[in-house]
């Protein structure tokens, strides 16, 4: 009797205690989640800045309605990944996400987004946001009127540039002797090759341009597709979704070769930019302009962030050939399907989109796509870039929205970093290869019945 | 009462019961949640044509195609490409925390004072988190503000966006942070040696060649083999790193099999080819761990 | 002819050149976890000065960042009245022009990942130790089979096992709970245990078990009174490594939990400043988290040395 007691106390007795341990956890789990009958609602973004004021603009939410809006954040390069392995799950952990553009196939037809098509129709949200925006963040499919988001953060590329090295008027004389005309801002992608040109330095630690290099996720084709739409190519036929003949067209092939060209005045190291390295071409003044979000723009005139944040300008997109396009970027937010709080969830949405918090949005520093906010004064003034931030967004262009634009990403990406930064290709090569691929993952996916 | 069971209740629990407690909690808890489930689903979903975000539709999602997806794996020459370089970055990784490793345990083989503390220190870079490591060495890489650049005076060499010299940097971290794995076993071989072999072997005046390829090799081996088990599976497995440090890229210089795994996955949501895949993948790490471990057997024997 | 003292004099030489060599690696290891540790003391600005700042004045900013929630301050007038009523850890975030909002989730974080790892270890260590005593001291039907299946489970690719397990988590009701965490980790690890151990307890004779049992020890007592002593310095180097392992486990963490149980090391790499990667704040989170395994590291060390050996060394 005495060894079975000694059993009970060493093999029995820790495996009860841990397991009661453990399932304490599971209950003090359990309890928080008993507490919130309405409410709190959980908004999932990356993590960035404008996720900050979002939360800043939610604690007013909260103060006006009682009900607590949490973001939760996710590192960008896991945003994608965190917040389908939750819709796959079908999941409650997030009531609202302010989801990427090219996510609206996926999140309507797969049946994670609930349709807002009535929703905005009612409140006349696709008529006091920008029309651009409406389709771009919301719509899906294109053109059919039905919506699946409110757009929350709009976005697009811009540049960044070194005020006082485009006025100094020394290097102002030397450009004009070599280049036959004035130093200024690029109206024209040639101009803005020249200007690189002639800022590349490497002898100073100072160089040309700083342009989207990265091969993750879609930091290089957001890059691309300024010029190769700028050249009068494009990524396909959005309507009949074909690919030969229009991506690997002679423009398309040309302008994939000035970006490359563009590359070689990148600073040393340059193959895995997306937004921070880009951003930090500018803080660390290694190059004379850089290609970035608008989203970014604020670390760039902040002087605690940046050395050069009084001598840093911004500019638009340049014109091409052939038109003058700048790439999407932004987000829309969404009511996830699965979410147990849709009554709060749609209360947010409700308060997010009236005129006086779109405009709070704003001046937290949010990019709002509200009519109003956008033209006002006020918006237009309050930072050096707004106002080319406005300009931008009368022009941009979008990815593939479809279901499988992840597919679609993979191919174009390898082939573009590729070429661009390995030299693994040549830039027929390149764009055949992904025509091709697209073709097959259009075919595969019944597009061309 | 009977006899035998005087006996068993004498001597407590019987072998067979302790034998039963023992194990089977383990097998219970491994083979329900780890094995069985995980595994049989993923090798039912490596016959279909299935996507984990897709709504589920009977005979559509997903959908029986047979092997299928084996062959758009085993037929893609792009995931060949990515199997090479694997291959490459594991030859190159191993063998380099294998010579390293060993070579400063041999070093650290002999008594002197804080040897326990410098062991430790030594340690350090394989108890941080690989995500952080790749993060930093991005930051000592930099051609400008980087350390190593500036310790060497290599001025404004570039490492990770040169592409021949991408998978190198990534293997120099990748040593950098598990050649202290290596080297912790090799000392733990090395300082069980017993001593009075060395004494004899001093006696007979033999060369230090002699000792080394005589006593020490021999008596390490088995560690030795250990380590490189580890090492190589992990090796293969390679994704933490290499994804913080280059995301697969520049264009594919970098495409280890996991990353792309994961964009098949993951960003792409294949899940039917990417668990064909995957069972691929884990056939070949099965196969070649089984032929370490038949020659540690052997090893052992000896 | 080298005399005794010569030799011997020519000894100390080489073990001192070879000592002085140990040092030279052993601080050719450190630089970059020097460089992290600096980086985090490093004011903003001075992370990536060219070239590389090693003199600077360091200052705590980033660790006040590490665990604070902020916000920008947007007119100057705030900035002044702030300035007004500042502690010191807030002064530290104005200068940078951001005020304290709250806490930042990254204490909760650090509960979880101590949590997770201590729990799991002990899990792992105790049940892979019995197992590996099981199949060392009794016949099993299909031994090898069986071993290797309980190795496999460490070799799979994890992308493999995430989606079935995610999918099973949540009709479990395990995701973000601490126990699911808990509960991976324990099984990862335990396969990695019961290899081990196995060698370990093997090399001890079964001689002294008998003859324990032979003096009215029941087989319990005999694992628990001869068995596990002598094991003892395997079983710590054994927890070093799950220790090191379920601390810095990155995958599973960040599928698997949200925010409830979420451990660190999803945290650290993901604090952007504004716009920018704030270095400072990564390697603040990554120096911290380096603390709790190094010591643990050190406390064991030399059941470590001697204990790495795995059982694969007759003694």
């Amino acid at each position: 009797m005495k060894k079975a007691r000694k059993i009970l106390i060493f093999v029995v007795l820790p495996a009860i205690l841990l397991v009661a341990s453990m399932m304490l956890f599971i209950a003090g789990d359990g309890e928080e989640e008993a507490e919130m009958a309405k409410g709190p609602i959980t908004i999932f973004w990356a993590e960035w800045d404008p996720a900050n004021y979002l939360q800043e603009l939610c604690n007013i939410f909260t103060d006006e309605t009682g009900i607590v809006a949490n973001v939760e954040t996710t590192p960008w390069s896991d945003f994608q990944v965190k917040a389908f392995n939750e819709f796959a799950a079908h999941s409650d952990a997030y009531d609202i996400v302010v989801g990427d553009s090219q996510w609206l196939g996926r999140g309507a037809t797969q049946g994670h987004y609930i349709e807002l098509t009535d929703w905005i129709k009612e409140r006349g949200v696709d008529k006091s946001m920008a029309p651009a925006t409406i389709v771009a963040y919301a719509e899906y499919p294109k053109g059919s009127g039905r919506y699946w988001a409110v757009p929350v953060e709009g976005d697009a590329c811009g540049w960044s540039y070194r005020k006082d090295k485009f006025e100094d008027p020394k290097e102002k004389a030397a450009f004009k002797k070599k280049y036959g005309y004035e130093l200024d801002i690029p109206d024209t992608w040639y101009q803005l090759r020249d200007i690189a040109e002639f800022f590349y330095r490497p002898e100073e630690n100072f160089y040309g341009v700083a342009i989207y290099t990265q091969k993750d996720y879609d930091a290089i084709t957001m890059g691309i597709e300024n010029v190769l739409w700028a050249w009068g190519a494009d990524l396909g036929d959005y309507d009949t979704y074909k690919v030969k003949g229009i991506l690997n067209s002679r423009a398309g092939i040309e302008s994939l070769e000035f970006y490359k060209e563009l590359y070689k005045f990148c600073p040393p190291d340059w193959v895995n930019a997306f937004f921070p390295e880009n951003n930090m071409a500018m803080t660390e003044g290694i190059a004379s302009m850089s290609m970035n979000y608008y989203a970014f723009f604020p670390a760039l005139a902040n002087p605690e962030m940046s050395k050069y944040a009084d001598v840093t300008g911004y500019f638009a997109m340049p014109e091409g050939p052939a038109a003058r396009v700048a790439a999407l970027g932004g987000q829309g937010a969404s009511i996830i399907t699965y979410s147990k709080k849709q009554g709060a969830a749609f209360e947010w949405l409700e308060w997010f989109v009236k005129p006086e918090n779109q405009s709070k949005w704003g001046d937290l520093g949010g990019y709002t796509c509200d009519l109003k906010t956008l033209k006002s004064e006020k918006f237009l003034n309050m930072t050096p870039y707004n106002r080319s931030f406005m300009e931008t967004m009368q022009m941009v262009k979008d990815f593939w929205a479809v279901p499988e634009y992840a597919e679609l990403l993979e191919s174009c990406q390898r082939y573009w970093s590729g070429y661009v930064v390995a030299d693994q290709f040549t830039a027929k090569e390149a764009m055949d290869g992904i025509a091709e691929e697209w073709e097959v993952i259009f075919e595969k996916y019944g597009y061309y019945d | 009462m009977s006899d035998t069971n005087v006996v068993l209740k004498k001597r407590g629990l019987s072998d067979l019961a302790i034998k039963r407690l023992f194990i089977l909690p383990t097998l219970v808890l491994l083979i329900s949640i780890f094995v069985v489930f995980p595994l049989f689903w993923s090798l039912g979903m490596s016959f279909m044509d299935y996507s984990a975000v897709r709504p589920q539709v009977k005979g559509v999602n997903p959908k029986w195609i047979g092997n299928q997806n084996y062959k758009d794996v085993l037929l893609d020459p792009h995931i060949w490409k990515y199997f090479s370089l694997t291959l490459r970055f594991v030859i190159m990784a191993v063998a380099g925390e294998f010579l390293i490793g060993f070579g400063v345990a041999l070093l650290l083989n002999r008594d002197f004072k804080a040897k326990g503390l410098i062991t430790t220190l030594i340690l350090l870079p394989m108890m941080m988190s690989m995500a952080v490591v790749g993060f930093f060495w991005k930051l000592l890489y930099n051609p400008g503000w980087g350390i190593i650049n500036y310790i060497l005076g290599l001025g404004e060499f570039v490492w990770l966006a040169n592409p021949k010299m991408t998978l190198i940097s990534i293997t120099i971290t990748d040593i950098w942070m598990w050649s202290p794995f290596t080297m912790l076993l090799a000392l733990a071989g090395l300082s069980a040696i017993p001593k009075h072999l060395y004494e004899a072997a001093e006696i007979d005046r033999a060369s230090w060649w002699f000792k080394f390829r005589r006593i020490t090799l021999p008596l390490v081996s088995p560690l030795l083999l250990i380590a490189l088990i580890f090492r190589t599976m992990e090796a293969f497995k390679m994704f933490d790193i290499a994804y913080v440090m280059t995301g697969g890229g520049p264009g594919t210089t970098t495409e280890l099999i996991a990353i792309n795994l994961y964009r098949l996955a993951f960003a792409q949501w294949n899940t039917g080819k990417a668990s064909a895949f995957g069972y691929i993948v884990l056939i070949m790490i099965i196969a070649i761990s089984n032929i370490y471990i038949k020659y540690l057997n052997k090893v052992k024997e000896m | 002819m080298p005399t005794v003292s010569q030799t011997s004099r020519r000894g100390r030489v080489a073990h001192w050149i070879i000592i002085i060599i140990v040092l030279v690696i052993m601080l050719i290891y450190l630089i970059p976890i020097y460089w992290v540790v600096t980086t985090s003391f490093k004011p903003f600005k001075a992370v990536t000065a060219i070239p590389p700042k090693v003199l600077f004045r360091p200052e705590i900013t980033s660790y006040v960042k590490l665990f604070t929630k902020r916000s920008i301050v947007r007119s100057e007038e705030e900035l002044v009245e702030k300035r007004a009523s500042a502690k010191w850890y807030e002064r530290r975030v104005l200068q940078q022009g951001q005020t304290i909002t709250g806490m930042s989730p990254f204490p909760n974080r650090l509960f979880n990942s101590f949590i997770s790892a201590i729990v799991s270890t002990i899990a792992a260590v105790a049940l892979g130790t019995f197992t590996a005593y099981g199949f060392s001291r009794f016949k099993v039907k299909g031994e090898g089979d069986l071993l290797f299946l309980i190795l496999s489970t460490r070799m799979l690719p994890p992308v493999v096992v995430t989606i079935p397990l995610f999918l099973m988590y949540r009709f479990l009701g395990l995701t973000d709970t601490r126990f699911g965490l808990i509960l991976l980790y324990t099984l990862m690890n335990v396969s990695f245990v019961t290899w081990v151990m196995k060698g370990f307890i093997d090399e001890i004779p079964k001689e002294y078990e008998e003859a324990a049992m032979v003096d009215g020890y029941t087989r319990f007592e005999a694992f628990r009174k001869i068995v596990l002593p002598q094991a003892v310095t395997g079983i710590a180097a054994t927890s070093v490594f799950c220790f090191i392992f379920a601390w810095n486990e990155y995958a599973f963490a960040l599928i698997m939990t949200t925010r409830r149980a979420q451990t660190a090391p999803p945290f650290i790499p993901s604090q952007f400043g504004v716009g920018v990667v704030d270095w400072g704040m990564i390697a603040a989170g990554a120096s911290i988290f380096l603390i709790p395994v190094a010591v643990f590291t050190f406390l064991l060390r030399k059941h470590l040395l001697r204990g790495v050996t795995f059982g694969a060394i007759r003694k």
